[in-house]
């Protein structure tokens, strides 16, 4: 039977629908058996049935419980947040520069709020002895913005996007230098704490840093999510946005700012992780075959999660008792990507 | 009727540098107006600041009973719509999402589309003929394709005003003519003015109702087709001499 144009105008959207519940329902189970792995596996293995006891009895022996509730949980919950939270500073950032290969890291976003946390790090430390986390997050943003607003100086005169990377890079590399200076006249009690920071780790969570994490990422994404709309607009560039109603000029400094608020959290509490900004949007996309702000925004919230969770466990578990740094791993899967876009795009520019 | 679209002593050009000054307009609903004139004479640089895609100069746009500065976003987009040369790159959308951007400024706060918006998006594809592609990747289409989809997302904004920036560019002539026939039908049927630019000239002479020559650093004619269709305006606006023009003007080429 031929199909009307009314069938091809009904199928459009049920057949996405379905694809979007299958998505979102394969990713819950794939966070799902990553967290289980997640707490199972480590230097110490804990049986399933035990961990469940543990965390929805509270009981258990003793050792195991603290492993789980003061170690490995926190943990847990620390990658997932802030991999949402980096997944999602990419993909605006994405949006906001119309470009696919934009993200907090390869922009020397990263690297700015870095910069800034150790400088912040060693004055504190030296003057009052101890930093709260709130300041480091505050410290963060601060250097976040500085990249950033070097960054959009420069895109006012370079149009081409692979330049304007190139400049973040260097960005990345005088932010790195800056923070190699500091380390190396750091006194060393600071550096012991500097050093393992500034490569990027999930390890030493507790649960005060992952609940205050946890707030200043929900609020963010929450208020992302909800700029769906204007969001989907800026999909078809400015110009476009512009003559359908958004205020561009207002939605682009929020754009940056929910984006570096996102990824500074994660400067401040795991140092710069590489790559995640740029490869969980983009396999998101290609999962959902869409890029309808509305479906991927949740999306790469789990999605980013999901990833973090997985490289973790590999940063914590392939070469134990010897631990990765989380940037390490997540370059190793990320990396690819990247190229694999790049490719994707020349391609369809010709 | 009263003009809908009116421009007094308007003053356009870029970064607080005026290219084009004092310039009087006016276009009522129902009517077609074309803008002519030699390449870089500034044809964009007019629509864009009479679409407050740049800010103006000095001078005033009315449309409507309100100066365009002084209407708020929404509202003006519900008002005019526009198709620009600027090339969109949106990544996996399918032509359907595109045109349907065109509701964005009827739809609520998470932009979800109802059966009114759904209904109405339907028609301006099947208006321009691309009911067939709505599943079809954006950027996977042919040049033409695109513009028709642009197209269909300017006409499902249901405006009052549409603006089009050479929007022949990437048609080869079938497409031309059906988007002559589009527009013509938008103007007459949905009364909406119309407002573009071109780079065909014969073409200009075959749609509009009024014509705006733009040379130099103001209008250098503004009028009904028949005034401003004579040899002297048009060998003066794009500087030919009488050879050039029986060269370009010849008739005979085409007989039956």
């Amino acid at each position: 039977m031929k199909k009307t144009d009314k069938d091809i105008f009904n199928e459009y959207g049920s057949f996405d629908k379905v694809r979007y519940g299958l998505f979102f329902f394969f990713m819950l189970i794939l966070f799902v058996i990553i967290t289980i792995l997640n707490i199972n596996i480590g230097s110490v293995n804990i049986s399933v049935s035990e961990i469940f006891k543990i965390i929805f009895f509270k009981e258990g022996e003793s050792g195991y419980y603290n492993i789980i509730w003061h170690i490995r949980l926190p943990r847990i919950c620390m990658a997932a947040i802030l991999g949402g939270a980096l997944a999602l500073s990419g993909l605006l950032l994405q949006i906001f520069f119309n470009n696919p290969i934009a993200g907090p890291y390869i922009l020397g976003i990263s690297s700015g709020a870095k910069m800034v946390v150790a400088l912040t790090l060693v004055y504190f430390f030296k003057r009052v002895g101890h930093v709260s986390s709130i300041a480091l997050v505050a410290a963060a943003f601060v250097g976040s913005m500085i990249s950033i607003a070097f960054i959009l100086f420069l895109s006012r005169y370079i149009k081409s996007m692979s330049v304007l990377i190139i400049g973040g890079i260097m960005i990345n590399y005088i932010c790195s230098a800056v923070t190699d200076f500091v380390v190396t006249f750091a006194s060393d009690s600071d550096i012991i704490n500097l050093h393992g920071w500034s490569l990027g780790s999930f390890s030493a969570s507790n649960w005060r840093d992952v609940l205050i994490a946890f707030v200043i990422v929900l609020i963010t994404s929450i208020i992302v999510f909800l700029l769906s709309k204007p969001i989907s607009a800026f999909l078809l560039g400015e110009s476009y946005a512009k003559s359908v109603g958004v205020n561009v000029k207002i939605f682009r400094v929020v754009l940056i700012l929910l984006s570096s608020i996102l990824s500074a959290c994660v400067t401040a509490f795991a140092g710069p992780v590489s790559f995640v900004g740029i490869a969980v949007p983009h396999l998101v996309k290609r999962g959902l075959k869409t890029s309808k702000p509305v479906v991927v925004i949740p999306a790469c919230f789990l999605g980013g999660g999901i990833f973090c969770m997985l490289c973790d466990l590999i940063a914590r578990t392939a070469f134990s008792p010897t631990e990765l740094n989380i940037s390490t791993v997540t370059a190793i899967f990320g990396a690819p990507i990247v190229i694999i876009v790049l490719l994707g795009n020349s391609k369809r520019r010709d | 009727m009263d003009y809908f679209v009116k421009a007094s002593k308007l003053t356009v050009g870029y970064d607080g540098k005026a290219l084009i000054k004092d310039m009087d307009f006016a276009v009522k609903k129902g009517e077609i107006l074309t803008l002519i004139g030699p390449n870089g004479s500034g044809k964009s640089t007019i629509l864009k600041s009479i679409t407050r895609q740049l800010e103006k100069i000095s001078g005033a746009v009315y449309i409507g009973e309100n100066e365009i500065n002084e209407i708020d976003y929404k509202e003006m987009a519900k008002t005019v719509s526009v198709l620009l040369t600027e090339r969109v790159r949106p990544e996996l959308m399918t032509c359907y999402d595109v045109v349907a951007l065109g509701r964005y400024p009827y739809t609520g706060k998470m932009g979800i589309l109802d059966k009114e918006d759904k209904k109405i998006i339907e028609e301006a594809m099947d208006i321009v003929g691309i009911k067939e592609l709505s599943n079809r990747d954006f950027q996977k289409l042919s040049d033409g394709q695109r513009q028709r989809v642009l197209l269909a997302r300017a006409i499902c904004q249901k405006p009052s005003v549409i603006v089009l920036d050479e929007p022949t560019s990437y048609l080869d002539i079938k497409y031309k003519v059906e988007l002559f026939e589009i527009l013509k039908k938008m103007a007459k049927e949905e009364n909406v003015a119309v407002i573009l630019s071109l780079h065909e000239i014969e073409l200009a002479e075959k749609i509009s109702d009024k014509i705006m020559c733009v040379k130099g650093d103001r209008i250098s004619c503004f009028g009904t087709v028949e005034e401003v269709f004579k040899k002297d305006i048009i060998k003066d606006l794009f500087d030919i001499n009488d050879e050039e023009f029986e060269m370009y003007f010849s008739k005979g080429i085409l007989v039956d």
